[in-house]
């Protein structure tokens, strides 16, 4: 069964049901949209099921799982030499937990988008597009075909921020879709460099393979990107400047100080499930990139420039986590708190250690549903009385007991607070730029003092908003009607809720769930990488 | 005249052995000669008799065509006037699968008043082009380059009623004559240094050689104004925004599309005989397109961010659009014209669709103004469904054609960057690439009016489904070509 195929896929018959359908069944868009991602999470199941631990994947084909391949652009193009894409897709550790990940927040966004009134056709369709999108970026191992789920993936989002978004939509989805495609238009200049450099050694013909991309044995010698014959552009080695462009296309998406302005807007005005969508998936995408196309298509380079990385992942904890303190805006404070938390990724995957590029990992997991569930939090208040504004409110633990005591799990989730997921991730982050320096791999001890002091601070931002806005007398900005309005979690919300909460308590008790599945790709990177140093 | 005598019955089986391979071309004239003739005396009993006539004589010309693209002639006829090629056959068919959609477009969308004359210019027209993609002889060329004018300056003039219009006829005349007598002096200097009229001739490469230097550029920059007047790119743009505003949608239509790609595969045939030597001449024109390449892409975006009527925004998309058009003509090579090709087709097939879409607009809104797209996303959701789609191919995203044709063209610069490391090069591939994230600005004005604002008072709108089935189907196409390219590259 081409069950990757199928979790790619899905969602698109899903669209097209959606748009066959005339508007008066409109109340069931959302049912298909729900069976078809529920479907989806049960397929991303079969997968973690039926995953084998033991393969390593990252550079070597052999060890990818569920394995697709069909041929699919053939060209002759005369001295430009015969195209040569594939429909290939294989997953291995560093891709399925991100994709059961995926399967999971998208569940969740169905679920935070019950209410939507305003045209729920296109907002279905749109949502279910995105979702084909973003299983197709973790499945892809050919560079075109991963481009090609990356550009498709924006357009959705600009249209569901744009449209259902808040009073300053049309700026944020301009905005985020210029950065991103800012990024990403110069990766595909790198992607044309590294189609002319690789060859496919069973053919002999280029190719936009990633696999084979990895080898530096199927690079021409002398070619752009080439390992022998040391090629320039303006007097910088190719490669590094390979390198350096595509870190920035995905960096932009993780996204690192100083481009990560585009997020504190996009996650403001987006509706609560695009928000959940964003945080919970598009961030990882970055982090996912870095690691599947920058790490192990330029080693090398990775291995020479690990000290930045590391740099620019310490100031994007410690700034995001200094800006996070200032925000009056609920839903702005936990965007920047996500920018600081990615920092944490990236500071991992800069360590070049197995602690520290598996700890990365588990953040990005771990990240992804306890801000889904931040952004959920934030949206139950919005939606009842459409204020964020932390000094709006006071005192909401008396009224709304329920939803105090899932914030406070929540934030205390976040902040790593021990047996919870979050702290599995940061500390092993920390331990692993901590070792970095005893290993060698550049990375001076400081750095991981920095993640440290990320760490409290951001528990100084949460908790400090959980004093604000939930303890003290009731003081709402709009009186009495506000207080009415504020009801308690309803059921649908707990259903939401409970299981992701649930989650960051299991994996913060028995991370093995996710470590075991990641560690022989982890470890065949961190060996891969490691001869480069 | 005596002296010719001796060789009259040479020339005359040369011409008899000629005529075969100009089939397509003179099933045109013998089509002209029958729509002129149809509305003269038949439009009167039924009105829509030139139309059927024009169409059957370009479906005509599309077989022999056919005929001529199945068998692979390679042959060069009268007197080497005419050289015909695979280029030159996919060229011109892809020029008269064009005229015949602009044909239909027109049909449909002036029935008011007789149009028998306009499909003649129209014909006239797809003859000079279809001579252009042909010639590799200066004075072919420059007939060639003049008929296609003239039957544009008609065009442009032939349904103006208000002063705008008229505008615009009048421009365009002014400066496309002009331009024309620059090129005529540019070609009799070309002439003088080389002796030779055909542009591939290795004599006439010689003298280009040989000729003093200064005289040799503004020979060259001579040449190039007249053909930057047909392609409009910088500094010959500045025509275009008026005349693409002023003209009839339809006209505008044919100008932006069909004339380019003739002249484009004119202008790549010039530049693949030239610059594989590398003398004064060869390198001052790479550097001279090179800079207008980078030139036009920029203005070309930058401008349209600032317009607000959706016809004089595609007029600077598509000088954007010769931008990377003249990428791919500079590192076109012989016998490799499948790129170029594909995205000259994928172009012509955009920009049909979207002016299609503006025009089914304009028809009921009684504007182009962007603003008044406002919220109608909503209400035709079809509609402005497939007019994002291909501004999203315009813009090189995928899935659609556009992003293939994009990057099958910063592949061929690339390639070419990769041998000879010029510094040129480079800067194109990244003034191509900044340019794609500009145009994503003012494309999306469109969406971004119709799905993202709310709805200012409907209008009562009824669009010709005939023109907009074809709008769509060629969104399904602009579609289905980018996610299977070789569907179409593998016919080129």
């Amino acid at each position: 069964m081409p069950i990757l195929s199928l979790l790619i896929f899905l969602p698109l018959l899903a669209t097209a049901l959606i748009l066959a359908l005339p508007t008066r069944y409109k109340s069931s868009y959302k049912y298909i949209a729900l069976a078809f991602t529920a479907i989806q999470f049960v397929l991303a199941g079969i997968c973690y099921a039926q995953f084998d631990a033991s393969k390593t994947g990252v550079q070597d084909l052999g060890g990818y799982q569920f394995i697709e391949q069909l041929s699919w652009i053939r060209l002759d193009l005369g001295s430009i030499g015969k195209l040569e894409i594939d429909y290939l897709i294989g997953i291995d550790g560093i891709s399925m937990p991100l994709l059961l990940l995926s399967a999971f927040v998208m569940l969740m966004a169905i679920g935070a988008s019950w209410n939507i009134q305003k045209s729920p056709k296109g907002y279905f369709a749109l949502l279910m597009v995105l979702n084909m999108a973003v299983m197709g970026i973790f499945c892809a191992l050919d560079f075109f075909l991963f481009y090609l789920f990356y550009e498709v993936m924006l357009l959705p989002l600009y249209f569901l921020i744009g449209i259902w978004g808040g009073a300053r939509r049309e700026y944020a989805a301009i905005k985020f879709f210029l950065y991103t495609l800012f990024g990403s238009v110069f990766m595909l200049l790198i992607i044309v460099g590294l189609y002319f450099s690789v060859i496919n050694p069973l053919t002999g013909a280029h190719t936009f393979n990633m696999i084979y991309m990895m080898n530096p044995q199927n690079y021409l010698e002398g070619s752009i990107f080439g390992w022998e014959g040391y090629q320039e552009i303006l007097g910088v080695s190719a490669r590094l400047i390979g390198f350096i462009v595509l870190f920035f296309a995905f960096a932009i998406k993780v996204p690192i100080v100083p481009l990560h302005t585009w997020l504190p807007d996009a996650h403001v005005e987006a509706p609560t499930p695009v928000s959940i969508i964003l945080a919970g998936i598009l961030l990882k995408i970055g982090g996912y990139g870095i690691i599947r196309i920058c790490y192990s298509i330029f080693p090398d380079m990775a291995a020479l420039s690990n000290w930045w990385l590391g740099l620019i992942g310490v100031v994007s904890i410690i700034y995001g986590a200094l800006n996070a303190l200032s925000q009056k805006d609920l839903k702005r404070m936990i965007a920047y708190s996500s920018v600081s938390h990615m920092g944490f990724v990236l500071l991992g995957i800069a360590s070049l250690t197995a602690e520290g590029i598996s700890g990365a990992m588990f953040q990005m997991i771990s990240h992804g549903f306890l801000s889904a569930a931040l952004f959920f939090l934030v949206g139950v208040v919005y939606d009842r009385v459409h204020d964020r504004n932390i000094y709006s409110f006071r005192g909401l633990a008396q009224i709304m007991p329920k939803y105090t005591g899932y914030v406070a799990v929540a934030f205390f989730a976040s902040l790593g607070l021990p047996g919870f997921s979050a702290f599995i991730g940061e500390a092993f982050v920390i331990i692993g730029s901590f070792n970095a320096a005893s290993i060698g791999t550049g990375l001076p001890r400081w750095m991981a003092l920095g993640g440290s002091i990320g760490i409290l601070l951001s528990a100084a931002y949460l908790l400090w908003t959980l004093q604000r806005m939930f303890f003290g007398q009731i003081r709402l900005k709009g009186g009495e009607s506000w207080s009415n309005a504020l009801t308690d979690l309803n059921s649908r919300e707990q259903i939401i809720l409970f299981p992701t909460l649930a989650l960051a308590l299991l994996l913060g008790v028995m991370p093995a769930l996710v470590f075991n599945n990641l560690n022989a790709s982890v470890l065949n990177l961190v060996s891969f990488i490691q001869q480069f140093i | 005249m005596l002296a010719f005598s001796p060789y009259i019955s040479s020339f005359i089986d040369q011409i008899i052995v000629s005529v075969p391979y100009f089939k397509p071309e003179l099933t045109l004239i013998v089509t002209f000669i029958g729509t002129i003739l149809a509305s003269l005396f038949i439009d009167k009993y039924w009105k829509h008799a030139s139309f059927v006539i024009t169409i059957i004589g370009l479906l005509l010309s599309g077989c022999y065509l056919l005929g001529q693209g199945i068998s692979r002639v390679e042959i060069a006829g009268f007197f080497d006037m005419i050289s015909i090629d695979a280029f030159a056959i996919a060229a011109r068919m892809i020029i008269l699968l064009a005229t015949i959609l602009i044909a239909v477009f027109i049909q449909q969308r002036h029935q008011e008043r007789p149009l028998g004359d306009l499909y003649a210019v129209l014909l006239t027209a797809t003859l000079g082009l279809n001579l252009l993609t042909m010639s590799s002889n200066w004075l072919m060329i420059f007939i060639a380059v003049e008929t296609v004018s003239i039957s544009s300056y008609i065009m442009v003039g032939y349904f103006s009623t208000t002063k705008v219009q008229s505008e615009a006829a009048l421009k365009y005349v002014l400066f496309g004559s002009i331009c024309a007598a620059v090129m005529l002096y540019g070609l009799s200097l070309l002439y003088g240094f080389t002796g030779n009229l055909n542009f591939d001739a290795p004599s006439h490469i010689a003298g280009l050689m040989e000729a003093p230097q200064i005289m040799i550029s503004i020979a060259l920059l001579f040449l190039l104004t007249g053909i930057g007047f047909k392609l409009s790119f910088f500094p010959f743009h500045v025509w275009s925004p008026d005349v693409y505003q002023g003209a009839p949608t339809v006209i505008t239509t044919y100008l932006a599309t069909v004339p380019k790609i003739a002249v484009v595969v004119l202008l790549s045939k010039i530049l693949s005989a030239w610059l594989n030597v590398s003398f004064y001449f060869s390198d001052f024109l790479t550097y001279v397109i090179i800079a207008i390449a980078i030139a036009t892409m920029l203005i070309g975006n930058l401008a349209a961010l600032r317009q607000q009527d959706a016809k004089r925004m595609m007029a600077y998309s598509s000088i954007g659009h010769t931008g990377i058009l003249l990428m791919a003509v500079l590192v076109y090579q012989n016998n490799e014209s499948n790129v170029l090709l594909f995205y000259l087709s994928i172009y012509a097939l955009m920009n049909i669709a979207v002016f299609i879409f503006i025009d089914a607009l304009e028809a009921s809104l009684g504007n182009t103004t962007i603003e008044s797209y406002r919220g109608l996303g909503k209400q035709y959701p079809l509609l402005f469904t497939s007019f994002s789609i291909v501004l999203i191919a315009l813009v090189g995203l995928p899935p659609t054609a556009g992003f293939v044709g994009k990057l099958l063209v910063f592949s061929k610069v690339f390639e070419q960057y990769q041998n000879f490391q010029s510094f040129g090069l480079l800067a194109l591939l990244l003034v191509g690439a900044l340019t794609s994230v500009i145009s994503l600005f003012y494309y999306f004005k469109i969406p971004l009016n119709a799905f993202l604002r709310e709805n200012t008072g409907s209008p009562a709108v009824k669009f010709n489904m005939v023109l907009l089935c074809i709008g769509i189907l060629c969104t399904v196409a602009v579609l289905i070509l980018g996610i299977f390219p070789d569907v179409l590259l593998s016919a080129f």
